[in-house]
């Protein structure tokens, strides 16, 4: 093994992991009024790391792709784009927090310590071809998530979701770990590339069992229907900074990794995982968008958006195309900006007693008291509503495009007839905000660093947002592509 | 290669071990028995608090720092179960395991580190 | 024929105290059978040549999941009558999951028996034997093969410590009250700590 090299292909995890450690120690060493401080430094080693990732992407000799550390560890175009997708989600979820634990002092060094380690493990999944990588990865990234749904220790919600994130992740986990088992029983290898070799021609009803397990298992971690039971209370009950950072970075960290584990090992037999992404992808979308109407507390709506949005992406799987997959990366980078700007503006609406407010009916009339806020969050709802000159719409557009040319058209036209039906509550939203009578509940008082973040994903997904098409979508393809390298 | 008949000695001290402790416990109740006078009542085996029967649970609930110790035993734990393939190993991966295992115990002393400053192993 | 024979006890006893283990009055008794359920695993482990596997069991899962088990039980205080009436509300439930995982059983030997299994590497040859002893094939893979796993498995035992201290650690008294410093104590002036008012006849002072 090339340790050199491997090193080199590992650098943004290994940068971030190194500077996760370091910042324990000055969390340790110089206590809680340090909290800021390392806040800013952890944003600078992602800024760092998501650099080494540009460098990565751009180095016209690793074009290609290079395994790392005896093929546990592969660095390409998807994982680099999935990598910086996950960055700046955590960048920006990490801008946003400290204001919000900083009411009630509770704002501490090892929150940004365990996004840290938390981004580590996000990357190590994006980028493994073993699944033992993948396991680790995912243990690293949910554990560190555990504990930030159940950091703010004052509330008994958050210890509630904690605890309930914690117990149906590990089953999540034990049911991914069992499929993995099948998976290496009846393939006799845990790499991809053995795993794809071994399956090359057919597949035994024992690693299908395997298969639908480990898609069981990661249905589980990207909430998709039926095993999205409980990101509605995890959701509700977690910090809002923190139901930002999992609506964004842990779901395309598991949204990723199902690509990859559908179409790089088991991606010579999609038949026998296409039905279940298209049965997962219809009833995300349905279950999505019929749950939300009765909703009335803002964080549970944006948790069933999230569902109703996984649905939408899986559409893109279950074409099982290099489109597809295309369209699905799109997707994401859409859908975390459209996520992160909803739950930033979410943060921003507090009474004058500086309490958060989530009621649906307390956000009544909110154009006219903080005219930009409502028109931000008018927008991020119009956006997930996929209304046409808004960016959303280009996401779906691409999905459904792909399932189209993948003949999937039956599947393309319920996608779309369902996700008029999603459309109803987040008009419903806008409509409260601006023609219903004033709540006067909301006290909002602008931070400029929210306010940065809220304007960058609203300029993003607004119509201007179509000038990045090209860009974005060449980018897509190229990491989609390295996927399909292999066959 | 491995032969489980290494490991017969340890069974069968098992085994004496399970017989002598099995015999200490019941020789002296049997003996009691036969020779004492047996004659339980309602009133002899019923329970005996002061002078007025039991109101409230005898077992109050531990304190949250047991919970600390024990995690923080478990993962010292697992490190040193790490220590033991690496150490029968080290004649086959040489520098880069001997490395391997520093870097990893490093990162384990950080944890150390941080857990000592936060005052998570001082008791009061 | 001893091998048999230590076979059908230690299976005999995991098998006994699984069974004690849900069917123990008390949750401490429980743990303490499932203390020698590991044990009798592990003697099963050593049966089948996995020795590592048998002391991991002895020392990771007695010595500590056990005593986590323990303290759980304890700080918990559950209240046993609560809990029994709750198991037999949810019996048929409980009876329903058995029934499923049961069918998922019968169908995985199913499935087993249907498919070609082979362990090994995947050209289908046996792994090499590396030294005398399996642990010493299993510490040359860890620490060459998969150094970068092992690694971010320290680093999970890592965010583990962190998490544990950040939700249960709680400030001791002495932070909360505040060491006495006697340098600021001196440093303190009548100016920083009262202020003076002239109040008009009939107006309050705000406080």
């Amino acid at each position: 093994m090339d340790f050199l090299l491997s090193f080199q292909l590992s650098a943004p995890e290994i940068i971030l992991a190194v500077a996760g450690l370091v910042l324990l120690m000055v969390a340790a060493f110089a206590g809680n009024k340090s909290a800021q401080t390392v806040t800013y430094l952890a944003i600078a080693s992602l800024v760092a790391a998501g650099a080494v990732v540009v460098e990565l992407f751009t180095n016209d000799a690793l074009s290609q792709g290079a395994d790392a550390w005896s093929g546990l560890y592969r660095m390409d175009a998807f994982g680099n784009f999935t990598k910086l997708l996950i960055y700046l989600a955590t960048i920006g979820c990490l801008i946003v927090t400290p204001k919000f634990f900083d009411a009630k002092g509770e704002y501490r060094p090892e929150y940004p310590v365990l996004m840290i380690f938390g981004a580590v493990g996000m990357g190590i999944m994006v980028s493994a071809v073993d699944l033992m990588t993948l396991y680790i990865g995912l243990e690293l990234s949910s554990l560190s998530s555990y504990v930030l749904a159940s950091y703010s220790r004052s509330d008994e919600r958050s210890a509630e979701a904690g605890l309930k994130y914690f117990v149906l992740g590990a089953l999540a986990s034990g049911i991914l770990l069992y499929g993995m088992s099948l998976v290496y029983g009846f393939t006799g290898s845990t790499s991809y590339l053995g795993i794809r070799a071994a399956l090359a021609d057919g597949m035994g009803t024992g690693a299908l069992f395997g298969v639908v397990f480990v898609l069981a298992g990661l249905a589980f971690k990207i909430a998709a229907v039926p095993f999205h039971m409980w990101t509605p209370d995890v959701y509700e009950g977690a910090p809002t900074p923190v139901t930002a950072f999992f609506a964004t970075a842990p779901k395309v960290a598991a949204i990723a990794i199902t690509m990859r584990i559908a179409l790089d090992p088991f991606g010579a037999q999609s038949d026998a995982w296409q039905q279940i992404i298209i049965f997962a992808a219809l009833a995300s979308i349905v279950v999505g968008a019929l749950g939300a109407i009765g909703q009335e507390n803002i964080k549970r709506l944006l948790a069933y958006s999230s569902i109703n949005n996984v649905g939408f992406i899986l559409v893109g799987l279950a074409a099982a195309t290099e489109a597809g997959a295309a369209a699905m990366l799109v997707y994401l980078a859409i859908y975390v900006a459209m996520s992160l700007g909803s739950f930033v503006a979410v943060l921003m609406l507090r009474d004058k007693d500086g309490n958060q407010v989530e009621n649906i009916s307390d956000i009544a009339g909110l154009s006219r008291s903080h005219g930009l806020l409502a028109l931000c969050l008018a927008i991020m709802m119009l956006s997930l509503a996929g209304i046409p000159p808004l960016f959303g719409f280009w996401g779906k557009f691409v999905v459904f495009q792909a399932a189209v040319q993948a003949d999937m058209i039956i599947l393309a036209a319920l996608g779309i007839a369902a996700s008029v039906i999603g459309a109803f509550y987040y008009l419903k939203i806008v409509k409260i905000m601006y023609f219903d009578d004033p709540a006067d509940v909301v006290e909002a008082k602008g931070e400029t660093s929210r306010w940065v973040v809220l304007l960058v994903t609203t300029i993003f997904v607004s119509p201007l947002g179509y000038l990045l098409t090209p860009w974005l979508g060449d980018l897509a393809a190229r990491a989609a592509s390295a996927m399909f390298f292999v066959i | 290669m491995f032969d489980p008949l290494e490991y017969l000695p340890i069974l069968i001290f098992m085994f004496i071990a399970l017989g002598i402790s099995v015999l200490f416990v019941f020789l002296p109740m049997g003996v009691s028995r036969l020779t004492g006078v047996h004659e339980p009542t309602t009133e002899k085996n019923s329970e005996y608090e002061c002078g007025f029967p039991a109101f409230e649970d005898p077992r109050s609930p531990f304190d949250v720092r047991f919970y600390l110790v024990a995690i923080s035993f478990i993962l010292f734990d697992l490190e040193a179960a790490f220590l033991f393939p690496w150490a029968v190993s080290l004649e086959y991966t040489g520098w880069a395991g001997w490395t391997a295992m520093m870097v990893f115990l490093g990162i384990l002393a950080i944890g150390l580190a941080y857990e000592w400053k936060m005052g998570a192993l001082n008791w009061e | 024929m001893i091998q048999t024979l230590a076979f059908y006890l230690f299976a005999l006893l995991v098998i006994a105290s699984g069974v004690f283990t849900i069917t123990a009055r008390n949750p401490v008794h429980s743990v303490l059978w499932l203390i020698m359920a590991f044990f009798n695993a592990a003697g099963l482990m050593v049966l089948v040549g996995a020795e590592f596997i048998a002391m991991l069991l002895v020392i990771v899962y007695v010595g500590a999941v056990a005593v986590l088990f323990l303290f759980v039980v304890m700080m918990l205080n559950i209240d046993f009558a609560e809990m029994r009436a709750g198991f037999i509300k949810n019996f048929p439930l409980g009876i329903a999951i058995a029934l499923v995982l049961l069918a998922e059983l019968v169908l995985g030997i199913g499935a087993y028996k249907a498919g070609a299994l082979e362990l090994g590497v995947a050209d289908g040859s046996a792994a090499p034997m590396i030294g005398e002893s399996n642990i010493t094939s299993l510490g040359t893979l860890l620490y060459s093969k998969y150094i970068f796993l092992f690694e971010a498995a320290g680093i999970i035992l890592l965010v583990a410590m962190i998490g544990a201290i950040v939700l249960t650690l709680e400030k001791s008294a002495a932070d909360v009250r505040g060491q006495q410093d006697i340098g600021k104590q001196n440093r303190r002036r009548p100016e920083d700590a009262t202020e003076m008012q002239n109040p008009e006849v009939g107006k309050g002072v705000e406080l």
